[in-house]
């Protein structure tokens, strides 16, 4: 059974405005990076996998729950952290969470209980007693995060966590996702436009764009191989080339670097003979990865 | 190697295997935490002033009523014309504290319902297993059971204060019981009404001073257009208006239920039968529920 399934979901908002347009996918639990620029329809996606909004066509399930019909059952099992302000600012964190704990139906005294374990292990401890008004958005973040666990979901869903964040900020709340999703099991779909960001944390990617699915797939295969070798000397890129044309290599010059198309292993030693004989200086030799950032030109 | 008790261990998350409860549990727990925060219970100092001022105010025409009434146990033959002469009577409380519970709706409603939606709660709520309608229910019925303990607990004092002053206690239980369902009857009726008005209101107009005026507005403003249209001799008209009006609608319940006089001018010159107060409250606070229903399942989130 997949984690999240979805059939041809469609969402027009009135005006003409398409978020969605027909996506579908097919997601095995993990900790899964849903990327895309803003407006590419993520939030969107998040709200109808929860049941809070309704898809114009198109079906979804989440943990084998339908959402048009099942719902209930299926927040149950979800936490959920919404990209925008949602805490009260004259409640403490403690108070906050223990509340959401309960309406998402522990009982009152096993969230209290649940309440100062995720509040701890989202790093607030003192300041937990304080009102929310008067907290840092780093800390912020981390209430949100530990309102979205505290009834001990199967399924997190993560809207932009890293939001408003400075960068050590960032770092934490990405090890806490990171964490959250791998050492305790919790299935993890994190949305952001920052790919930097998600390919720090995820095993699997779906990158949207306009609302149409543009690719998913495991991370590595975002960032796979390609069959090219840069060489990267020193100066006279351009001798280089010629040499290694002339030994039957197929190349391309980019300003100091030779790109040379891979097909066998006898040509890693064509590149060392050819740069030997022209005794340049040679920085270094890799093998190309796609960037991700290639998806989205 | 320091102590083990010095040491702080870092224990990572843990899962919950305990008992989950179903979403009856779940609404009823946000009933009784609605029902709190309207006393400003769980809240910090400053929010329990005013419900409870509202709340001392509202006894105390009926602490004092009691107090008149042992003095006048003590004054003789005469004492029982003179208890008959107070205007604190369980038939006459009703229109004693309805300003009252009109304040108190009006200060509490904007912060129940206004505040999850100003801050960005609701997704969060509407997120779990708590359905749209068993919020909307939960809080309206949590800011209902407010009003009801503000409207009953007058007739309470008075009922004990009866019961005690009695040479008999057992005879003056006697005597009060049958106010006992009259006194019910005009608190739901109060509580339904004006918590379903105000309660309305403010699901509506998050902005909370907004919702305070528009709720003052709702209880002040269509007892002058009332009184307007009676002048105008628009008489119909003026009979029509006393049913929508949430003052006059109860003062002609509460007089339907006593069978005494309307305290309103405007609703003795209406001279609606008795059952149609009855009638027309008991829609209103249908309507207030439906509207209520429809303002939650079908507000964005």
């Amino acid at each position: 059974m997949p984690l999240i399934a979805t059939e041809g979901l469609t969402k027009r908002y009135p005006g003409s405005v398409t978020a969605l347009d027909g996506l579908t996918l097919s997601l095995e639990p993990g900790i899964i990076g849903l990327v895309g620029a803003n407006g590419a329809g993520k939030s969107t996606l998040l709200r109808i996998l929860l049941g809070l909004l309704e898809p114009t066509s198109g079906s979804a399930t989440v943990l084998g729950h339908d959402v048009a019909t099942d719902g209930a059952r299926l927040r149950r099992s979800v936490g959920y952290m919404p990209e925008s302000d949602c805490l009260p600012p004259d409640s403490s964190a403690t108070d906050f969470v223990t509340q959401m704990g309960r309406w998402s139906g522990l009982p009152a005294s096993a969230a209290r209980e649940r309440a100062a374990e995720v509040l701890r292990h989202v790093g607030l401890y003192e300041e937990r007693y304080r009102q929310i008004g008067g907290y840092s958005t780093g800390m912020k973040q981390r209430v949100k995060l530990a309102q979205a666990l505290v009834h001990d979901p199967r399924l997190l869903l993560l809207d932009e966590p890293t939001n408003g964040l400075d960068p050590a900020g960032r770092d934490e709340m990405l090890a806490l996702v990171r964490r959250t999703g791998t050492e305790f099991g919790i299935a993890v779909v994190v949305a952001s436009h920052l790919l930097g960001e998600i390919e720090r944390v995820c095993d699997f990617l779906v990158a949207i764009d306009a609302g149409r699915l543009l690719r998913a797939a495991p991370l590595g295969a975002f960032t796979e191989r390609t069959g090219a070798l840069a060489v990267e000397v020193e100066d006279n890129a351009a001798a280089l080339a010629t040499a290694l044309t002339a030994a039957g290599l197929r190349v391309t010059v980019d300003g100091r670097t030779v790109l040379v198309e891979l097909g066998d292993d006898q040509q890693y030693d064509a590149v060392r003979d050819a740069v030997a004989e022209l005794g340049l200086p040679l920085v270094r030799m890799q093998r190309r990865r796609h960037g991700l950032e290639d998806l989205f030109q | 190697m320091s102590g083990a008790a010095g040491n702080i261990y870092d224990l990572g998350y843990r899962g919950y295997d305990g008992p989950r409860v179903g979403r009856r549990a779940v609404a009823v727990a946000l009933l009784r935490q609605t029902l709190a925060a309207s006393y400003g219970i769980g809240r910090g100092g400053r929010a329990k002033l005013v419900p409870f001022g509202l709340g001392a105010l509202g006894l105390l025409p009926a602490v004092l009523a009691v107090g008149i009434a042992a003095l006048v146990s003590q004054a003789g033959p005469a004492g029982p014309n003179l208890e008959e002469a107070s205007p604190i009577r369980h038939d006459t409380y009703q229109g004693l504290s309805a300003t009252i519970v009109m304040l108190f709706c009006a200060a509490q409603a904007p912060e129940l319902f206004g505040r999850d939606q100003r801050y960005g709660v609701l997704p969060l709520y509407f997120s779990r297993s708590l359905g749209r309608a068993d919020y909307a229910l939960a809080r309206l019925g949590g800011l209902a059971l407010a009003v009801f303990a503000l409207s009953i607990a007058p007739h309470i004092v008075l009922t004990l204060g009866a019961v005690l002053a009695a040479t008999d206690p057992l005879t003056g239980l006697a005597n009060e019981a049958h106010e006992v369902p009259r006194a019910l009857a005009i608190s739901v009726l109060d509580a339904g009404l004006l918590a379903g008005v105000a309660g309305v209101i403010a699901a509506w107009t998050p902005r909370r001073a907004y919702a305070t005026a528009a709720i003052i507005g709702a209880f002040i403003v269509p007892p002058i257009v009332v009184a307007l249209s009676a002048r105008l001799a628009a008489g119909g008209l003026a009979r029509a208006l006393v049913l929508v009006t949430p003052g006059d609608l109860l003062d002609g319940a509460n007089a339907a239920i006593y069978g005494s006089i309307p305290d309103s001018p405007a609703v003795a010159a209406a001279g609606l039968p008795a059952w149609s107060y009855l009638a027309a409250a008991a829609l209103g606070i249908a309507v207030c529920v439906t509207l209520m229903l429809r303002r939650y399942v079908r507000i964005t989130v």
